[in-house]
């Protein structure tokens, strides 16, 4: 991984793609929406069949940190016409691309997380919980941790969040798995301590399907500056 | 580390006989508090200033000197932290200002004196602080202190020691401790904190006579290393620190940088590591009573005693907010309190009513003390007899015997309330919001040092299910 992300920043990106940022977050123990980056339309066709529908089909490459303002990003695509269409709205941006995303489609039950990690001048590298969607920046529900994270501190920065209550058995959805989200929060921790590389990741939103929080989405972006032994 | 608070032979490099001349206020002082010590003036014509023999280098005095005070314009400290390198002279109190906190040419000479630091292994505190104090033994090198304006804080050395970025919030401490049960043991400006920082004095206060550690800070440089030795204090750790205001990192690509000023990244590593952060100035020298005079709370369930029933509803709104419990007594417990006299309530808030003898106030306490339905008292009672002043007195002596703690507040003017507690000697709060605020205070840290002590015990047996539980229990 430490290959990957060298060769990126050699490269000059200021971030990885979606696919490789699903790459390292799934290092860390992140559970994923299921998706394969595809290069034809017939693949786009093929991998949504596989995944079953509906799905969702992203523009891939690391300078689309704004898909949705592109207009790369086609949601709860329901069958093969829809699929072909999207592929070839997306592919017809003008923006560098890898391919395109095939995901599935997590419909979720309204529940969403925010997870991340980000270095703090003093504290180095904190691992970031919290309220997500579209409400994240606008009710500022977040706790952050220090990493490396304990058990006990992945488990109490859950537990500070104001809207904790979501995470409990809410208006007929059952309780989240918690394990999973502290597997999750200590895993980013070893990649903010593990890899100098990682300048700040971000998981938003993780959908809580049913009981498991699943990242549908995730950027990570690269430390630029020097002090890495790169040539940038 | 002793050597700082514990010299026995001291040079003040830069105390002279002119006029004004901070470091002869140091010499003065230190031979006013009598403190015994070989004393050295170094300056540049080798004249002696209040007794202390005088040099004009450090190399010339012919005696060991384990402790060197810098106190001279800062292009001259430098080359003097060398000579004291050579001397043999391993830690210095450098107070002169005029470093990082200047500009570029302080940063310079801040360079420098890193270096000669660096060559001979000098350990130092500063630049740009006051000095430290130790109460216990009366060395105080404090630059500009009169003699006789702090004869009280000597007269009467305590447990609170004060880690401080301003020499101000130190003289706050002692001036508010004259009216109160607590007393200051160490206090230690650090200044720029360019080598000792407030880390490297919280460990070592961990291992001395101090009981609450206090700190004043303006910036933390390395956070990481406060979180690591945070986390192995055992001691209370309280925090005021400025600059709550701070901006997200603007320019950040992602939201987690956008979200995360300095601020939350701070208030959350204090959690993290069981540091106490302060809501107010006033509590550096208001909480620490709670630690030194009652046993730590164990729990969350608190009983109220109260003789007027507006402040059994004060004290139950406040600690609800906190998130505290007041159970309803349980059947058996209510009995036991009605037989000890005409109460008006004894369901919690135990409302007592006027006119009880103090066999009335003792029964009280000993029936809710030993009941085992609660883990500390909130008494907020009016002070309009006599026999409360002598129920307060037993009732500290009690909280002793079971182990369960009293945050007291009465219901009496602020110079009623800070005679009786100096006259008297009673931790007795200045507001309900302070005794409340104490409560929490004291069950927070039983609290992290519990769990903490759960999970390394958990990590230790690699069980994880356990750790959980303990968690929702608490």
């Amino acid at each position: 991984m430490k290959q990957m992300l060298r060769e990126a920043i050699r490269k000059g990106q200021k971030s990885l793609s979606e696919h490789d940022s699903r790459t390292v977050i799934e290092s860390a123990g992140v559970s994923l929406s299921r998706g394969k980056l595809v290069n034809t339309r017939a693949e786009a066709v093929s991998v949504a069949r596989e995944i079953g529908f509906p799905v969702v089909l992203k523009g891939c490459g690391h300078e689309l940190t704004h898909k949705t303002e592109l207009g790369a990003v086609r949601l709860k695509l329901r069958d093969r016409e829809e699929v072909s269409e999207a592929y070839d709205e997306i592919t017809g941006i003008n923006a560098q691309m890898d391919g395109v995303l095939v995901q599935e489609w997590i419909s979720g039950d309204g529940r969403e997380f925010v997870m991340g990690l980000t270095r703090d001048q003093q504290f180095g590298p904190c691992v970031m919980f919290g309220l997500g969607g579209i409400f994240t920046e606008a009710l500022n529900d977040v706790s952050f941790r220090v990493a490396p994270l304990t058990v006990y501190d992945a488990e109490e920065m859950i537990n500070e969040i104001r809207t904790r209550k979501l995470l409990d058995e809410f208006r007929g959805s059952p309780a989240v798995d918690r394990e999973v989200l502290v597997k999750s929060l200590i895993g980013l921790g070893e990649l903010g301590t593990g890899y100098d590389e990682i300048k700040e990741i971000d998981i938003n939103p993780v959908i809580i399907s049913g009981t498991v929080p699943v990242a549908v989405d995730a950027l990570v972006v690269l430390e630029t500056g020097n002090g890495l032994g790169v040539n940038a | 580390m002793e050597v700082f608070f514990e010299p026995k032979s001291l040079a003040v490099i830069g105390a002279s006989k002119s006029p004004g001349n901070l470091g002869a206020t140091i010499c003065n002082f230190i031979n006013y508090m009598k403190y015994e010590c070989r004393m050295y003036a170094v300056n540049t014509k080798g004249e002696s200033v209040m007794g202390c023999e005088g040099f004009t280098s450090v190399l010339d005095i012919p005696d060991e000197v384990d402790l060197a005070v810098i106190i001279t314009p800062a292009e001259h400290v430098p080359g003097i932290a060398k000579e004291c390198g050579r001397k043999g002279i391993l830690r210095l109190i450098v107070e002169s200002s005029g470093f990082s906190e200047e500009g570029d040419a302080g940063i310079l000479l801040q360079e420098e004196l890193d270096a000669a630091a660096a060559q001979y292994g000098i350990r130092y505190i500063g630049p740009n602080c006051l000095g430290v104090m130790n109460t216990h033994n009366r060395f105080c090198c404090f630059f500009g202190f009169v003699p006789g304006m702090y004869d009280l804080a000597f007269e009467n050395p305590g447990t609170v020691s004060y880690i401080i970025q301003s020499g101000g919030i130190g003289v706050l401490a002692m001036d508010s401790f004259q009216a109160d049960v607590t007393d200051v043991n160490k206090l230690i400006s650090i200044g720029n904190k360019a080598d000792i920082d407030e880390s490297d004095m919280m460990a070592y206060m961990n291992e001395d006579n101090t009981e609450v550690i206090g700190m004043y800070l303006e910036n933390v440089r390395n956070g990481r290393k406060l979180v690591e030795m945070a986390k192995k204090v055992t001691k209370p750790v309280l925090v005021y620190k400025v600059g709550k205001t701070g901006e997200g990192a603007s320019a950040a690509m992602s939201h987690t940088a956008g979200m995360a000023n300095n601020d939350v990244i701070f208030d959350n590593a204090c959690r993290q590591a069981g540091i106490i952060r302060l809501r107010s100035i006033s509590e550096l020298y208001t909480l620490p009573k709670i630690f030194t005079e009652m046993p730590i709370l164990r729990g969350k369930k608190i009983a109220i005693i109260s003789n007027s029933g507006a402040f059994g509803g004060i004290a139950s709104d406040l600690l609800v907010e906190e998130g505290f419990e007041i159970p309803v007594l349980s059947q058996e417990t209510q009995d036991k309190l009605k037989k000890t006299g005409k109460l008006y309530n004894v369901s919690n808030p135990v409302d007592i009513g006027p006119a009880l003898s103090i066999q009335t106030f003792n029964d009280i306490f000993d029936i809710l003390l030993s009941s085992g339905e609660i883990d500390g008292l909130m008494p907020v009672p009016n002070v309009w007899q006599e026999v409360v002043i002598e129920a307060i007195i037993e009732l500290i002596r009690k909280c002793q015997n079971y182990g369960k703690p009293a945050a007291i507040y009465i219901p009496n003017s602020i110079e009623r309330i800070l005679s009786i507690r100096k006259k008297y000697r009673v931790p007795v709060f200045e507001s309900p919001e302070e005794a409340v605020r104490a409560l929490a205070v004291s069950y927070q840290h039983y609290r992290y040092k519990k769990i903490k002590e759960t999970h390394d015990e958990a990590d230790a047996e690699g069980s994880h299910k356990e750790r959980t539980e303990v968690i929702i229990r608490a």
